[in-house]
């Protein structure tokens, strides 16, 4: 019977003999502890292979590991935004070009096309903004992109975390506190698509979003990209 | 094995899962890039192919067949494949036979997972190894230098090996 100590004594020497460099009465005396013990010899089995990769490694690339540039991240973000918005453009084209053939989708399409153009000047250059949910509970995460549209604003509301089919209404709140809804989607398990809604609130003009999901509101504040536009008493859409 | 934030399925078809992905694993992706392509640019191109290629199949990531690191890799591996094809048929690379000794790619990759292994590794447990293992030194003379009993180093080696076998198993390794 070995004691714990002595296998212990015997153990720590398991790792030189992996590696080849026990000799003598050392290496004998541990082959012999190795012939009588399971456990030993279990632990060498599991040092084994470790020991054989040795090798592959070059010891002159054990220095820090070279780090990716820090713009790399932002570029491949940049990348992957590009190739979707133009997946989306494909998309409205053929759903445009499909719309062409009826005679009342083609007025339709007419119309869109003028409040295209009509409503240029609504801030349609600014970029499109993340919007951050703060101190949500263990579990749930939302996230919210705003891009701005002549008609007001897009709204890509990512929900994730609440339990499968809760109805989820969104709103915006404009400068002095109103609410304009933005539409109401049900979230579902497994699915992790966003919900794309839309309210004709400006993006300019958008100080939160509002998110119910019936036992809680989350509010997440919109930076204002122009602050003056608080000033500016326009009118604002109903 | 590493816990990830990621882990259901699909889960890199949208922007935000890229980002996070980026943020646990380009360190680890690039460092082998680096590694395989010998050149920080192409390494570069390298990983943001491997999270634009991610994120387009990401629908088709299933947790359950293996981690998103292993995904990553796999699909890094591929890359390098065909960046490694783009230069061998740019001219004057691939002729006069005079082609830089290049090593396999799936020894590459064991050798780098171990050199990662190597430097997650405590700084006494890396010592020994390399004194010992790598550049072939005497037990007593590592001892001498080190300060400590002989038998020190040896349990030192031990110890390393098994933080080493644990530290692969981090890193997804299977034996």
């Amino acid at each position: 019977m070995k004691t714990r100590n002595e296998c212990r004594e015997w153990r720590e020497l398991l790792g030189a003999y992996a590696l080849g460099h026990l000799e003598g009465d050392e290496r004998a005396g541990l082959e012999a502890h190795l012939e009588g013990c399971p456990g030993c010899r279990e632990e060498l089995a599991a040092l084994a292979p470790v020991a054989r990769m040795l090798p592959h490694a070059d010891p002159a690339r054990f220095g820090p590991a070279p780090q990716p540039p820090p713009e790399l991240g932002q570029r491949i973000a940049a990348t992957i935004a590009a190739e979707k918005e133009r997946t989306q453009q494909r998309r409205r084209r053929r759903l445009f070009g499909g719309l062409a053939f009826g005679g009342v989708a083609a007025a339709a399409a007419t119309a869109v096309l003028l409040l295209f153009v009509l409503g240029g000047g609504s801030g349609s250059t600014e970029p499109a903004q993340q919007v951050r949910f703060a101190n949500l509970p263990e579990g749930i995460s939302i996230d919210a992109t705003l891009e701005p549209h002549s008609y007001g604003t897009e709204i890509h509301m990512y929900v994730h975390g609440v339990p499968s089919g809760t109805l989820c209404k969104v709103w915006l709140r404009g400068p002095r506190g109103a609410s304009y809804p933005a539409g109401t989607f049900r979230y579902r398990w497994g699915d992790d698509s966003d919900a794309v809604l839309s309210s004709a609130l400006d993006l300019s003009r958008t100080r939160a979003v509002v998110v119910d999901t019936g036992k809680r509101t989350f509010t997440a504040p919109v930076s204002s990209p122009v602050a003056a536009l608080d000033i500016a008493n326009e009118e604002e859409p109903t | 094995m590493i816990q990830l934030g990621t882990s259901t399925r699909g889960a890199l078809s949208r922007e935000r899962d890229v980002r996070e992905a980026y943020a646990a694993h380009s360190g680890e992706l690039y460092g082998f890039a680096v590694r395989s392509l010998g050149d920080s640019g192409l390494a570069e191109e390298a990983v943001q192919e491997t999270f634009v290629r991610a994120w387009r199949a990401g629908e088709r990531f299933d947790p359950k067949i293996g981690s998103l690191r292993t995904w990553l890799f796999a699909i890094l591996r591929n890359v390098v494949i065909d960046l490694g094809r783009a230069r061998a048929v740019r001219p004057g690379v691939a002729e006069g036979g005079i082609e830089p000794a290049v090593e396999p790619l799936d020894e590459a990759l064991q050798a780098w997972q171990m050199e990662e292994a190597m430097r997650r590794l405590g700084e006494d447990h890396r010592r020994v190894l390399v004194e010992t293992y790598y550049r072939g030194r005497p037990y007593a003379e590592v001892a001498a230098e080190l300060g400590v009993p002989e038998g020190t180093v040896k349990s030192r080696v031990y110890y390393g090996l098994r933080a080493l076998r644990v530290v692969l198993e981090e890193m997804g390794y299977e034996d």
